[in-house]
């Protein structure tokens, strides 16, 4: 056993050698390692053969045991096994990936029995990254916060893509938990920050793609590709397959359910995301694509009823999780730092009344947001916080949401009222 | 195969994630199967403690009818680990069935998982013997004994182990489900609206 008050990371043990020869390592050592092999994750099979049923059970049989016998190791042979051990980390990471959401299309098993053992990995799974997120578990049994901050990010035991996928697979009712270990990760080791800013321009390339598999422009390959006028044969959404369809309403669906899930869970992931221009892209896709993918599904003749109605509750939930999405970003970066009295109160104020302005052109994105999030009840918050800012422009705001409204024929819901703006 | 996903994007196109190596074969159920038999024939139990669990303090006859019955035990566990194996996973595989059915009367379905999960597909006949010839074995020793001598050398008492980690914390199974903004049939946005496609 490793000695106690000492960090890990600073600790020597002394066991037997094979030949039964005392020998004193460092207590985080690949020697200390159990030779374990711990076998990957596969997805409970869709309306599976009773065979393929049983490989999933016995697979899955296996990871639960390995993973209890994990979780019961001592600290510092745990710790062991998570740094040095590859097929502890190669079964984790296929759960991540494979595991069903529950916003798949087959999300839930046929089978009772794969249920349950669905619901057992599940809960094994989580506890793992939750204690690999832990750097202190006991007075005794504690890693040096800086060390474990190395340690975590140089063997990528968590990555940006994993802490998404943790915050999408157990967010809904873990997210305390789940707030805690993510603001440890980043508090311990800050390149992930670095990492979270490097990713987010990938991310605004999946809207790209999106727009491009639709056959809508996006700004920059207008800007950089001249194209010829009998070259625009692209697929649209009303003629793509329908595969093809429900495979972009279903990766819009998953990516704006996880972009959404994890900016909720930790929101001091909003700042990374601001400063890329998230909000702008965000709003100019919603703009662009919502209207014609609706069509399309609203159009299209699908043979099968359901899946229409399928497509259309994924893609209004998509519509739900970027309008929720553009709120979170607002609320953290320029709401709540004036809801809070900082310094530069004006400059926050006046960011936010630049993005509100910045929304009057987005006919439809504005008018789905200020539903579900009244303008007029921050514009009432800013001059309650800020009585001077400048009415006129306010008003200016107000009028333009109106006539927003008035443009696009729609009416607000009953339960909302809102106050004239004053011309 | 899994659906599109954000993540897996981020994974393929961003460089934040560890690069994947292909050349590297994740374990299957056979690989991991062998490494388990490795396991359990380094740790706990063994075959020479069982024989002489099961024939000490015995006088000659009852010796004999227990040295007779182990022979079936490692002849059953031949067949269930398969002939190609050396003397020590034949001994190895006895020494799990004793464990196994230690305390059974029967083959049950808990029992055939246990015994598919360490070697794969098995001849069903080979299990029944092997449990009856446990149940031979033990038939004249007192209950408690046997139990005392399986907790004190079973691989599952394994006294470095601590208490399981996140025992007491409250996991929820709650997922995200869809939340749509309003329903297809309720939808009547730009329905009137022509498009000009110029």
């Amino acid at each position: 056993m490793a000695c106690a008050r000492v960090p890990l990371d600073e600790q020597q043990v002394t066991e037997s050698g094979p030949f039964g020869k005392e020998c004193t390592l460092p207590a985080l050592h690949p020697d200390r390692k159990e030779d374990h092999c711990f076998v990957p994750y596969k997805p409970p099979p869709e309306d599976g053969s009773p065979a393929e049923v049983e490989e999933f059970l016995e697979f899955a049989r296996f990871i639960i045991e390995d993973l209890e016998w994990l979780l019961a190791l001592p600290h510092d042979k745990f710790w062991c096994q998570v740094v040095f051990d590859e097929s502890l980390q190669t079964c984790l990471d296929s759960y991540l990936r494979h595991a069903p959401r529950s916003l798949d299309l087959t999300a839930l098993p046929s089978s009772p029995a794969v249920a349950e053992m669905q619901r057992s990995i599940h809960r094994m799974v989580f506890l793992t990254f939750l204690r690999m997120a832990t750097h202190k578990e006991s007075k005794e049994n504690f890693l040096t916060p800086s060390v474990f901050g190395e340690i975590i990010y140089e063997n990528f035991l968590f990555d940006i893509p994993k802490i998404l996928d943790l915050c999408v697979l157990f967010g809904k009712g873990n997210s305390q938990l789940l707030h805690k270990m993510i603001d440890n990760i980043f508090t311990q080791q800050p390149s992930y920050y670095s990492d979270l800013g490097e990713t987010v321009p990938t991310v605004l390339q999946v809207f790209d793609s999106i727009l491009d598999k639709c056959g809508l422009q996006c700004e920059g390959a207008t800007a950089i590709e001249p194209m010829k006028l009998n070259a625009h044969k692209q697929p649209t959404a009303m003629t793509m397959s329908q595969q093809d369809l429900l495979d972009i309403i279903l990766y819009l669906s998953d990516s704006t359910s996880t972009i959404h899930a994890f900016m909720d869970i930790f929101p001091a992931a909003c700042t990374t995301f601001h400063a890329h221009g998230f909000l702008g892209r965000l709003t100019s896709f919603y703009e662009t694509a919502v209207p014609d993918l609706e069509k399309a599904v609203r159009k299209r003749n699908f043979g099968d009823k359901g899946l229409q109605d399928d497509l259309w509750k994924r893609l209004s939930h998509s519509c739900r999780k970027m309008v929720e999405t553009a709120h979170l970003l607002l609320h953290h970066t320029c709401l709540q730092p004036i809801l809070e009295g900082r310094e530069n109160m004006h400059t926050f104020a006046e960011e936010l009344l630049q993005h509100f302005t910045s929304f009057l052109p987005e006919k439809r994105f504005l008018s789905d947001y200020d539903e579900q999030f009244p303008i007029s009840d921050d514009i009432s918050l800013l001059q309650q916080a800020i009585p001077v800012i400048d009415e006129t422009r306010t008003s200016y705001l107000l009028q333009g949401v109106e006539s927003v409204w008035d443009s696009m024929g729609r009416q607000r819901s009953l339960n909302q009222t809102r106050p004239k703006a004053s011309s | 195969m899994s659906p599109p996903r954000l993540t897996g994007a981020l994974r393929s196109f961003s460089h934040v994630s560890k690069n994947e190596d292909f050349t590297e074969k994740p374990y299957d159920l056979k690989t991991k199967r062998l490494k388990r038999q490795e396991l359990f024939a380094r740790e706990g139990l063994t075959w020479q403690k069982i024989v002489h669990f099961c024939t000490e303090h015995q006088d000659k006859a009852k010796q004999q009818a227990a040295s007779q019955e182990l022979k079936s035990l490692l002849l059953a566990a031949k067949q269930i680990v398969g002939s190609e194996h050396g003397q020590e996973a034949i001994e190895s595989a006895a020494v799990f069935l004793f464990e196994t059915f230690h305390n059974k009367d029967h083959v049950g379905t808990e029992e055939t998982r246990t015994i598919r999960q360490m070697f794969g597909p098995f001849p069903s006949t080979a299990a029944d013997a092997s449990c009856d010839c446990v149940v031979r074995l033990l038939a004249p020793l007192e209950n408690s004994r046997v139990e005392d001598f399986i907790q004190t050398h079973s691989s599952h008492h394994n006294p470095q182990r601590g208490s399981t980690f996140g025992r007491n914390i409250a996991f929820s199974y709650d997922c995200y489900a869809l939340d749509p903004l309003e329903d297809l049939h309720c939808s009547g946005i730009n329905e009137d609206q022509v498009s000009l496609d110029l």
